[in-house]
């Protein structure tokens, strides 16, 4: 074993993950669901590519890249990592500092992750370097100042159109 | 004597009709909701309904005289053509209404591909700021007179997604709207009710030739 | 893919074309919505393609991270409109592996039925909105609709809405099922043998319809996986992926079906595989009725404001169109801190330029119809 212990990883396939890593820092946690494997950035898209790689777990899928705002700990990347042949699930995340929002490009590995890498790097400010395509996806691109699922950004105000003609009762705020 | 159109339309040309007063607003004897149903009164009647006064008379037997104004809002309204346009939910329950189950044809009601051709533009969901401008540039494409029915929630206020501050908080912001149909999704039914309103708009600003 | 631009050197000089771009969308009749590509062509062959997207952005991940647990079953249902049960369903089922609650087993039997259902009535929309893009306007949609409606009927007398049904709750059901409902249900069973009998005769069968659609839109295996493609998109392409089999849910392990996969990738195949699908959907539907037995639908001890310990899940459940994965973090508390819907009509149609490359320009609406996207689900 070269990364973490394995208490309470039994009936997990951390084994094998962690043979594949071999080299790669990797810190096992237990999911509800699946394991979850977090990985430093500098070392994700290798990391991913030899999951992709090897032959016992081939993680030729990419079920999901979605982005966590921590706030103050910084942005997490998630990927959910899916095998069509073992039917074998994998989280992998990692995390990113709010000093230095970037991280490689997954669609290296799997070209599943250009639109997903798109609609993050719009949505949370991260930057994916090396993207093939890095315009804007799902928003305007006049609307690249502010990233709408960071948890500071605020709500729309609604706007009341039909108050000023009502009468409210004493000490009632409409 | 032989009684043809000839003679009608002579009438019409020299004889204004006397049942027309100078300023007042024309009574809309045909069109006025039924009286027992106090219910539905207060939506779309803002000309009062005088018993007795017709809007058209018969001159002779077989030929009917009446403004053209209302010829051309009768015959405007009974071949609205929407636009089809869907952009969100809404749009299932809009096709729904065109299917066979509501089936909006017999109104007169014929879905229409092209902004071009089309006579009322049904905004059916939400409106976002990516979209706003194709809508508005469609509602620019079709020719005078049209009319704009805001579909649900969304397209009225933004709906459940009004707190997102990329979305438009209804579509009143860049088109002007003639009739809102509330719910999300409004079920077939009250899509039926809003092009019903919609005629009695229609008949009701007959003079109008659009904005 | 390679482009299959004919050379023809002979005819270079008399016919050179220049390449022209047709911009298609946002509203066009058979976009299914807003969606916009802009199609590169050169006579008839395409040679590049750019989809734009998001005009239907509104937000649902960001609002459901600000409204308690209960009240996100609403978006889920706006998100994805077709198959709103499956929504709900992966939503439900994500909150209640947080919060370490089981429905009881009434509950997941009639959740399987709705599902199922759902499927059904959402590919008979793709079997009328495929039609109308293959050339038919109104007749198959007009046969298609029928049939969607008695379903839709059945959801409203057990859900009360037509459309936005939020019926499924964290731990069960929002309310017992109308008392004939396993009555009502086996008569729109009935009913949707018919209908599927009646449109696969119309289509399946019809020269003109294989013609446009035999051989067109290729997606290869391998391809597909690669761009995540999931759902009949997937298995069309001959890769026997379905969640109901893999990590089977609710009660899917108990139940008799198969997983339809096609052979060629093409769009009949993806025609051919949705329309096996619904035969299937009927068979787990009657086998559920079976075991159908009453008993509580919530279970005994259900919190009214539903809190969840910190933790995340990612749950995903075979919705009509592919994998609806829903990814929920929670720090703690009666809302999620982060909210995740992984569409799988965005993968679908990163495909979309595989597919559509080298072929004619009309075959592209096929080929967009034949990935049956919702693009509120799209863009969410």
């Amino acid at each position: 074993m070269t990364n973490g212990d394995a208490d309470g990883l039994e009936g997990t396939i951390w084994p094998q993950v962690d043979a594949c890593l071999a080299g790669i820092t990797a810190d096992p946690e237990r999911g509800a669901q699946d394991l979850i494997v977090t990985i430093p950035k500098d070392e994700i898209i290798r990391g991913l590519r030899a999951l992709k790689g090897n032959a016992d777990l081939a993680f030729d899928y990419l079920r999901c890249l979605s982005g966590v705002d921590w706030e103050d700990e910084g942005i997490d990347i998630v990927y959910h990592l899916y095998s069509s042949t073992r039917k074998l699930n994998l989280t992998v995340k990692t995390r990113l500092p709010n000093e230095d929002l970037s991280v490689d490009t997954a669609t290296t590995v799997w070209r599943a992750a250009n639109w997903l890498e798109r609609e993050t790097a719009e949505m949370f400010g991260v930057r994916f370097e090396g993207h093939p395509d890095p315009r804007m996806l799902l928003l305007p691109d006049d609307m690249d100042d502010t990233f709408p699922l960071r948890k500071e950004h605020p709500l729309a105000e609604i706007e009341v159109l039909q108050g000023e003609g009502i009468a409210y009762g004493e000490g009632v705020q409409p | 004597m032989a009684v043809g159109p000839a003679t009608g339309t002579t009438e019409t040309t020299t004889a204004p009709p006397e049942t027309r007063p100078d300023a007042a607003p024309l009574p809309l004897m045909p069109y006025s909701p039924p009286q027992e149903h106090p219910a539905e009164l207060p939506r779309l009647t803002p000309v009062e309904a005088t018993p007795g006064k017709a809007l058209y008379k018969i001159v002779l037997p077989g030929v009917m005289q009446a403004p053209a104004d209302l010829v051309i809002a009768a015959c405007r309204k009974s071949s609205l053509w929407p636009m089809t346009f869907g952009l969100a939910c809404c749009a299932i329950e809009m096709i729904a209404t065109y299917m066979s189950h509501y089936d909006l044809d017999r109104f007169g009601i014929v879905p229409w591909p092209s902004p071009r051709q089309s006579d009322v533009m049904i905004v059916a969901g939400t409106v976002t700021k990516k979209m706003a401008p194709a809508v508005k540039l469609l509602y620019e494409q079709m020719p005078n007179p049209k009319w704009v029915i805001s579909m649900g929630a969304c397209a009225t206020n933004g709906g459940p997604y009004t707190r997102y501050d990329r979305v438009l908080q209804g579509v009143d912001k860049i088109v002007p709207v003639d009739v809102y149909v509330p719910g999300c999704p409004p079920r077939p039914e009250a899509l039926l009710d809003g092009f019903v309103a919609l005629q009695e708009k229609i008949m009701e600003e007959r003079g109008a030739t659009g904005r | 893919m390679t482009t299959a631009v004919p050379d023809t050197p002979a005819f270079d000089h008399e016919f050179e074309t220049q390449d022209l771009m047709i911009n298609m969308g946002p509203q066009h009749p058979s976009t299914h919505g807003v969606f916009r590509m802009v199609l590169t062509i050169d006579g008839e062959l395409v040679t590049d393609v750019t989809p734009h997207i998001g005009y239907m952005h509104r937000g649902a991940e960001k609002l459901c991270e600000t409204m308690d647990y209960r009240q996100g079953i609403g978006y889920m249902d706006r998100t994805e409109y077709l198959a709103n049960f499956n929504a709900e369903l992966s939503y439900v089922m994500a909150v209640e592996q947080l919060a370490e609650l089981e429905a009881p087993e009434r509950a997941q039997w009639v959740r399987m039925i709705l599902c199922e259902l759902n499927r059904l009535s959402s590919h008979f929309m793709f079997l009328g909105a495929f039609g109308t893009d293959v050339g038919v306007f109104g007749t198959a949609f007009t046969y298609a609709f029928r049939e969607r409606e008695f379903i839709q009927d059945l959801f409203e007398e057990v859900a009360g809405d037509r459309l936005m049904f939020a019926y499924f709750r964290a731990g069960g059901l929002a309310w017992e099922v109308p008392g004939n409902f396993e009555a009502r249900v086996r008569e729109t069973l009935e009913l949707s043998r018919r209908g599927i009998k009646d449109l696969d005769g119309l289509m399946t069968q019809n020269e003109i319809f294989r013609a446009r659609t035999e051989g067109v839109g290729h997606l290869s295996a391998e391809d597909a996986l690669d761009w995540g493609a999931s759902g009949p998109t997937l298995r069309a392409s001959g890769v026997p992926m379905d969640i109901r089999k893999d990590e089977p849910y609710l009660f899917y392990d108990q139940v008799e079906f198969d997983v339809i996969t096609g052979e060629h990738g093409d769009v009949f195949d993806r025609f051919q595989c949705r329309v096996n699908e619904m035969w299937q959907s009927i068979r787990i539907i009657e086998q559920c009725l079976e075991r159908l037995e009453p008993g509580p639908i919530v279970p005994d001890r259900l919190p009214r404001m539903l809190r969840t310990p910190p933790g995340e899940v990612y749950c995903r459940t075979e919705a009509p169109r592919g994998e609806y994965g829903i990814y929920l973090v929670s720090k703690g508390g009666n809302r999620p801190h982060r909210l995740k819907i992984r569409s799988a009509c965005l993968s679908n149609l990163q495909a979309l330029r595989d597919m559509t490359i080298g072929g004619y320009v009309a075959d592209a609406v096929v080929v967009l119809g034949s990935l049956d996207i919702v693009l509120c689900e799209v863009d969410r």
